[in-house]
């Protein structure tokens, strides 16, 4: 099973299941055999499901049911589950991992790829640790735990993360009545505000806004409301006041093909310190590159060769080392430290949380509530669209968290 | 019968006619596109058909053999856009201008080769009553209720065939096709080669059927005619038939219209059906989907 799932969205349920596999009458489709036999997969693996939906109408969670059954209706007796939470609410994982648990039981080898140790932890029996490709240790799961399986994956100990400190309150980022997107990702409605010193953690399962959210305030997508930046919307066009982490390193973050220097000042290319004339500094921007990989512990070979050879945690370390050079007044974080170890994603959150000490307001979003939990001063969750909690301080209940994300109340 | 009457009677007999190599050509487009491939090649294919026809009806006498000859021609160029786009990765759209530019050329080429002419071929024999279907229906007839045929046949087979439902996954999500353990690369290569035959006997409908001989340029577009009909159609077999009818209508009305409107200039005349699909398709941007990986190498 795919960490991104491979569904047809405009086939029905069962149609995606029995692909390739159809019961045949004569030469057609037999329809009622094919259903029937999803129903009765469903029902025997207590996974809930309507043969006759389309999947693309389904929630994500639903999608990964579907994938799932596609997977079991082969009969497999290996089954391999690459990062299958990524896109899963708290209460989804239970469900899903008790099914999992359920085949295990029943005789199914199972094989399950993930990062986030808790799971390994609660639903596992063996674990193997895999660094640089290679599996660098192995433990039986009752005889071990989430901190030496960190361990062995950073290889060492794993850097302090940095403490936060008392900042002001006033309010940097502020967003109005924001109604932006198309299709499934939109937002409608919105108001929120970043405080100076502050990192406010959007919440939330993929696919419920997010995009539409940090598109519009990365000035991609056309919105109706209003983006101000410390009371003006000028202000957030002018790029020495904003770093953003885009979500995806590979298609909006990085030109690949481009050396470290060249995308060090992606973006920032217009900034004075860059730009001198018509011309474009590069003493400025090499020495801009290299303070990104002083300060981030971006490992290459120099500064000039292409972002394409490094590793995808130190794209990702670039990535944020440009989106804070030269302490801008707000951050935009989308998955911040998506996909890269827990060694990298210690020292980026370590380098947010000295940015918001600074008083730079920061607007975190991510998909994996424990980063949420970890770095966040307040929590808004995001469903559909639209805020539907908000948290801070004390008040901040995982459990009720993880409810409004799979859209509970 | 009043002269109102016979023209209206003029009108529906010509849509019908100038229809049917639109319609076969659409269907060629909406079995290529529903398994992911953007078949621009539809005009050259068209092409290869109303050539490969002439010449073989011309070889052996038989307007069926030109048909079938219509048709395999077709496929071989479908099977050589099918080829390029999926197992070399061919931008489909490169392939496809390729094939066209080929296949005109390859015709004109073809017309001084083999019957030492440019221009035009001789004149061959037409595909005639009762050679395709009982005595009594002409041989257009016979190619009207042959399409109706096709775009039944292939609405049954992509919507109620096991090989249809493959074909849809494959223009949605390949990777899906994959996983289910076949091979959409070689689903797409039979589904443009499927295309291209269709597009041939479109093609050999042109030559054979409507008229008795090959002219250069003489599918004057009606590929890309046939795709905007894909699309107005919205990727349906009964739609894209539909939308083929409504398009070979203006190119009838065109006819009907010549001599009547005087102030008119014929060419702005003929350029009606190459409107009507411009207005057609500009009015549906935005509003239709196509296949999710159409025109998406795998």
């Amino acid at each position: 099973m795919h960490q991104h799932f491979e569904l047809v969205g405009r086939l029905r349920v069962w149609q995606n299941i029995m692909l390739g596999r159809e019961p045949r009458k004569g030469m057609l489709v037999d329809v009622d055999r094919a259903r029937s036999r999803v129903a009765e997969l469903a029902e025997r693996n207590g996974l809930a499901i309507d043969p006759d939906a389309l999947v693309e109408e389904l929630p994500i969670g639903v999608q990964q049911r579907v994938e799932l059954l596609r997977e079991l209706e082969r009969e497999p007796s290996v089954l391999l589950l690459d990062e299958p939470t990524a896109a899963l609410a708290p209460a989804e994982i239970a469900t899903l991992f008790a099914t999992v648990v359920e085949l295990a039981k029943r005789g199914t080898a199972i094989l399950v790829v993930t990062h986030k140790l808790q799971e390994v932890i609660d639903y596992t029996t063996r674990v193997s640790v895999m660094r640089h490709g290679k599996i660098v240790a192995r433990y039986l799961t009752t005889e071990t735990s989430t901190d030496e399986i960190a361990r062995a994956m950073v290889g060492g100990e794993l850097p302090h993360v940095a403490q936060r400190e008392a900042t002001g309150t006033q309010a940097c980022l502020s967003v109005r009545d924001l109604t932006a997107g198309v299709d499934t990702t939109t937002v409608s409605d919105l108001s929120f505000e970043v405080s100076a010193g502050e990192i406010v953690g959007i919440a939330g399962v993929e696919g419920n806004g997010q995009t539409a959210l940090a598109d519009a305030i990365a000035g991609m997508i056309p919105y109706a409301g209003a983006i101000e930046l410390d009371g003006s919307a000028d202000a957030l066009k002018h790029r020495e006041n904003i770093g953003i982490v885009p979500q995806d390193r590979h298609h909006e973050g990085l030109v690949l093909n481009w050396s470290i220097v060249e995308n060090a000042i992606l973006g920032r290319q217009n900034l004075p310190g860059i730009r001198k004339g018509a011309l474009t500094d590069w003493n400025a921007a090499r020495a801009d590159a290299e303070a990104i990989i002083e300060r981030f512990d971006v490992r290459a070979a120099s500064p000039d060769v292409p972002v394409r050879t490094l590793s995808g945690g130190n794209q990702q370390k670039l990535l944020v080392g440009r989106a804070l050079l030269g302490d801008p007044r707000f951050v935009l974080a989308y998955q911040p430290t998506r996909g890269i170890d827990v060694g990298a994603a210690a020292l980026v959150q370590s380098r947010l949380i000295e940015a918001r000490n600074r008083g730079c307001a920061i607007l975190l979003i991510s998909f994996e509530l424990d980063e949420i939990l970890a770095l966040a001063d307040r929590v808004l969750v995001m469903f559909r669209g639209k805020i539907t909690g908000s948290f801070s301080g004390a008040e901040i209940d995982r459990g009720k968290i993880g409810r409004l994300m799979a859209g509970l109340t | 019968m009043s002269a109102g009457v016979s023209l209206m009677l003029t009108l529906l007999f010509l849509t019908l006619i100038k229809s049917v190599p639109i319609v076969y050509a659409a269907l060629g487009g909406v079995i290529s596109e529903r398994a992911g491939v953007v078949n621009i090649g539809l005009e050259g294919m068209m092409t290869a058909g109303a050539f490969s026809a002439v010449v073989f009806t011309n070889l052996t006498g038989s307007p069926i053999i030109g048909l079938i000859a219509g048709i395999f021609f077709g496929a071989v160029l479908g099977f050589v856009l099918g080829f390029a786009a999926t197992f070399f990765k061919v931008d489909q759209i490169v392939a496809g201008v390729g094939i066209n530019l080929v296949a005109l050329g390859g015709a004109a080429y073809g017309l001084v080769l083999i019957f030492n002419q440019p221009g035009a071929s001789p004149q061959v024999t037409q595909l005639g009553p009762g050679q395709l279907l009982p005595q009594i229906t002409t041989g257009e007839t016979a190619m009207i209720v042959l399409g109706l045929l096709c775009a039944f046949g292939l609405n049954w087979f992509i919507y109620r065939t096991p090989w249809g439902l493959r074909i849809q996954a494959c223009g949605e999500n390949p990777r899906a096709v994959t996983d289910a353990g076949l091979n959409p690369l070689r689903l797409r290569l039979y589904s443009v080669i499927a295309s291209g035959a269709l597009a041939g006997l479109g093609g050999a409908f042109l030559s054979i059927c409507e008229v008795n001989l090959y002219s250069d340029q003489m599918t004057a577009g009606r590929g890309f005619i046939a795709l905007a009909a894909v699309i107005f159609g919205r990727w349906t077999p009964w739609g894209a038939t539909g939308a083929a009818v409504f398009f070979g209508f203006f190119e009838a009305l065109q006819y009907v219209l010549q001599g009547r409107i005087s102030w008119l200039p014929s060419d702005a005349m003929q350029a009606l059906p190459y409107l009507a699909a411009l207005f057609a398709i500009a009015g549906l941007v935005g509003r239709v989907r196509a296949p999710a990986a159409d025109g998406v190498p795998y």
